[in-house]
């Protein structure tokens, strides 16, 4: 009984157990933070694959992919597909309404040719639009610069039909990233500067592109006019700078890979029979349920059968390539292999990275507790002098360690939790000047501390006067930080992919580092104790 | 091995007392030595202290003679060399028994009161008193015993005069009143012998003199008392007087 009263004490009535529980809330929260920034940024990596393309690709650069649109069909037919969707893609130039000097400004991007309805059965593509019209909810806690709040649910068909209702013309949807015009706020959300003027979808823009199937000669590039219906944020950096969605048709026009009449080579005006229109891509989604591996296996055997059937048809001059001619069926983690190799390398790296976070912390609590156990010493000779046994000393210890564990890291639980959930608001905060009232503060407190050290000199004590100059110190420090400080953005999304950081908190991880933590912290206080317990006690009288 | 062991003392000594001697605890030529690095110090060499049942028995000794030395083995804090000499308590040998009993035997038999007093800081002066209390206690019997204990021990405390002390922590308390509650601690668990091992070493005259009345009144009540001190005077107020010297306890008087 008397380890209860003694750990309730040891507790209770000392300031050394709350620094070992900030300490063990400090590593907790240190390690649960940063493994789930970084594996939620993996899992972004991961999960942006597959609403950026589906989970199966069908990929022929150049030549393209011809009588897709039967392949489509088998494909949707098989159980282990959702939807499939065709696309041609390419590189461009687009002309933006935006002025550089005298010239409109371009800028490069890379465009796909979509069939919407089928496209955003495949990936995410709906869900990535922005420009929609905000329910009543977001329109309660939207900024008041939102262009949103103004929308019609037009805006939105429209970017789903990539069609632009006004003017009846086919449209183009851009990244948010691919104008330049585009503000992402602090608050989060996008505002188009000159405040909203330079909203796109309320300008025409011009693509230029070269188109990939020539016959021969000098080539012309193809250019088109396209009303910009809405934009996209896919969340992935990269993506969002360049890529622009197009209709299908327009694509393959540009690209000339619609639908053409084949001549006969020796006579160019007899014509012998028509030239399928093509696509360079088919995104397939697995059905629920189904890995991209099992699909992908799938889907080979059915194009290899479809293939085979079309060459025993006679009454096609074009059949499809068999898959020697460079036709690639891959899952997108293969597509992405070079996107994803280094990160997936990055993760080792930070695997053994988290590691010695883990060891340095498992180091510190187990010092902290080294330390608090030692100078209990003398403690555990007059316990053992009152008739304590070894095993109830070292049960003090133990509990105490456990209970110091438990709140430690229930504490760095919250903590990590708050700081994981808010860490964009929190790099927002940094990426800007620090606002007047905040050095003003700080100054304000150098101040009161400068002061309360010149009032400590009068009295005789030497450690106020220490305490309080180190204060006065600190707060001035601190104010000319805050002074100086420039926004500094460290999650840079041109380097990290994607515009925002990560804030889910991992949870297995999160179970692992307070096990962790706890386990720690009883051996920390469990080891020395054992240690303490076993010294004569009379040593451990004589120590002071 | 350790049959020879076993043997050697009875070949100098019975193996328990003789019949009739009221000697509550006896130490028969004991040995201790310590080690400092690769020297052996030799500190008890063959010391013999018979204590009667009742009596207050002072142990005189110069500073560094081995007193405290002596009373660690009697209270079992401490082993003696092994292989010589042997201590009793009641008769039987302390040295062979199980390390429960070795415990049971500090918690009960014996009380310890040290020169620095020996005080758990975090604890109040109440909660200093009753710990040896609590030691055995599982949490379900210590409910069931918790008002006995805490009246003992505030009785206790209230007739060394610290009856408005409970509630306060060690530091606060000035030398003589921590030493009273270190031998209110003491005698909790009501022990057969008080140690005492310079309980006024740390105080002034008076306050010491107070600590030795409270003593005395203790003794009185016929509570067996072993005092070890290096002060003749203090030595004084015992009922018997042997000294340490040489690593030997030498009768005196
Ligand atoms: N653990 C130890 N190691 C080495 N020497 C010790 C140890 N404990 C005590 N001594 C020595 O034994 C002698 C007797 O100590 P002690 O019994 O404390 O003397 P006293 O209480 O009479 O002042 C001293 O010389 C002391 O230095
Ligand atoms: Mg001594």
């Amino acid at each position: 009984m008397y380890h209860v009263v003694l750990t309730n004490r040891y507790l209770t009535s000392r300031v050394i157990p709350l620094i070992a529980v900030g300490a063990v809330a400090l590593c907790a929260a240190l390690v649960m933070i940063v493994v789930s920034v970084m594996s939620g940024f993996l899992d972004m990596v991961r999960d942006s694959g597959r609403t950026l393309m589906g989970d199966v690709v069908i990929e022929l650069a150049v030549e393209g992919i011809p009588y897709y649109e039967d392949l489509i069909k088998r494909i949707e037919a098989l159980d282990e597909s959702e939807a499939a969707s065709p696309l041609v893609d390419s590189f461009g130039m687009l002309q933006m309404p935006y002025p550089q000097g005298d010239n409109k400004q371009s800028e490069y991007v890379q465009f796909w040719g979509i069939e919407p309805e089928s496209f955003a059965r495949v990936t995410g593509y709906a869900d990535t639009l922005y420009w929609r019209e905000l329910d009543d909810q977001e329109r309660r806690t939207a900024p008041q610069w939102d262009l949103r709040r103004q929308l019609t649910p037009q805006v939105l068909k429209d970017g789903l039909t990539l069609h632009d209702s006004r003017s009846d013309r086919p449209g183009i949807v851009l990244g948010m990233h691919v104008s330049k015009a585009n503000e992402r706020m602090p608050e989060g959300g996008y505002h188009p500067m000159g405040d909203g003027y330079w909203w796109m979808p309320a300008f025409d823009v011009t693509l230029v592109t070269i188109p990939t199937r020539t016959i021969g000669g000098q080539v012309e590039p193809e250019s088109f006019i396209f009303p910009v219906v809405n934009e996209f944020v896919s969340g992935v950096f990269q993506i969002d700078d360049v890529r622009v969605k197009i209709p299908l048709e327009v694509g393959q026009r540009m690209l000339h890979l619609d639908e053409a009449e084949l001549v006969d080579p020796d006579d160019p005006f007899t014509v012998i029979g028509t030239d399928p229109a093509r696509v360079s891509k088919i995104l397939i989604r697995a059905a629920d349920g189904v890995s991209p591996n099992q699909l992908r296996d799938r889907v080979i055997r059915l194009y290899d059968e479809w293939v085979m059937e079309y060459a025993e048809r006679d009454d096609l001059i074009v059949t499809p390539p068999t898959r020697e001619f460079g036709l690639s069926i891959r899952t997108w983690e293969q597509v992405q292999a070079r996107f994803i190799g280094p990160v997936e390398k990055e993760r080792d790296l930070m695997r053994i990275l988290f590691s010695i976070v883990y060891v340095v912390c498992a180091a510190l609590v187990l010092t902290i507790f080294w330390a608090i156990v030692h100078e209990k010493t003398r403690d555990i000779g007059i316990l053992r002098s009152v008739g304590c046994s070894r095993i109830g000393i070292s049960l003090i210890f133990l509990r105490y360690g456990l209970v110091i564990g438990v709140l430690g890291s229930v504490l760095g639980l919250i903590l990590a939790f708050i700081i994981v959930r808010n860490v964009n608001t929190i790099h927002d905060a940094i990426g800007r000047d620090a606002p007047v009232w905040s050095w003003v503060t700080a100054f304000g407190f150098a101040a009161v501390s400068l002061m309360m050290t010149i009032l400590a000199t009068r009295r005789e004590h030497m450690l106020p006067v220490v305490l309080w100059s180190l204060g006065t110190i600190a707060m001035f420090g601190l104010g000319i930080i805050l002074l100086f400080h420039r926004g500094t953005l460290v999650w840079d999304p041109t380097v990290y992919y994607f515009d925002a950081i990560p804030n889910t908190l991992d949870v297995p991880n999160a179970i692992v580092t307070i096990i962790g933590a706890i386990l720690f912290s009883v051996l920390g206080a469990f080891i020395p104790a054992a240690k303490a317990a076993d010294t004569d006690p009379v040593e451990a009288l004589r120590y002071e | 091995m350790s049959e020879t062991r076993r043997t050697t003392p009875t070949t100098t000594a019975p193996p328990t007392q003789p019949a009739g001697a009221d000697f509550i605890l006896r130490a028969h030529d004991v040995y201790k030595t310590y080690r400092m690095g690769r020297v052996d110090v030799p500190v008890l060499k063959g010391a013999s202290i018979d204590v009667k049942q009742g009596e207050w028995i002072a142990v005189l000794g110069a500073s560094g003679c081995g007193k405290s030395t002596l009373l660690h083995l009697l209270g079992d804090l401490d082993q003696s060399d092994p292989g010589k000499g042997e201590i009793f308590f009641e008769g039987e040998p302390i040295n062979r028994r199980t390390r429960s009993q070795r415990n049971l035997y500090r918690n009960r038999t014996v009380g310890f009161v040290f020169q620095f007093y020996h005080l758990l800081p975090e604890l109040n002066v109440l909660e200093n008193t009753f710990i040896p209390a609590l030691v055995g206690l599982t949490r379900f019997s210590y409910y069931a015993k918790r008002q006995e204990i805490h009246r003992r021990a505030e009785e206790l405390l209230q007739s060394f005069g610290l009856g408005d002390r409970l509630k306060h922590r060690p530091q606060e308390l000035s030398g003589g009143e921590r030493q009273r509650v270190a031998i209110a601690r003491a005698l909790m668990n009501q022990p057969r012998v008080l140690l005492a091992d310079e309980p006024t070493g740390n105080l002034d005259e008076n306050t010491g003199g107070e600590i030795l009345d409270l003593l005395a009144e203790q003794h009185r009540a016929g509570l067996t008392i072993v005092m070890v001190t290096h002060d003749r005077s203090i030595a004084g107020r015992a009922d018997r007087i042997v000294e340490l010297s040489q690593g030997r306890v030498v009768t005196i008087d």
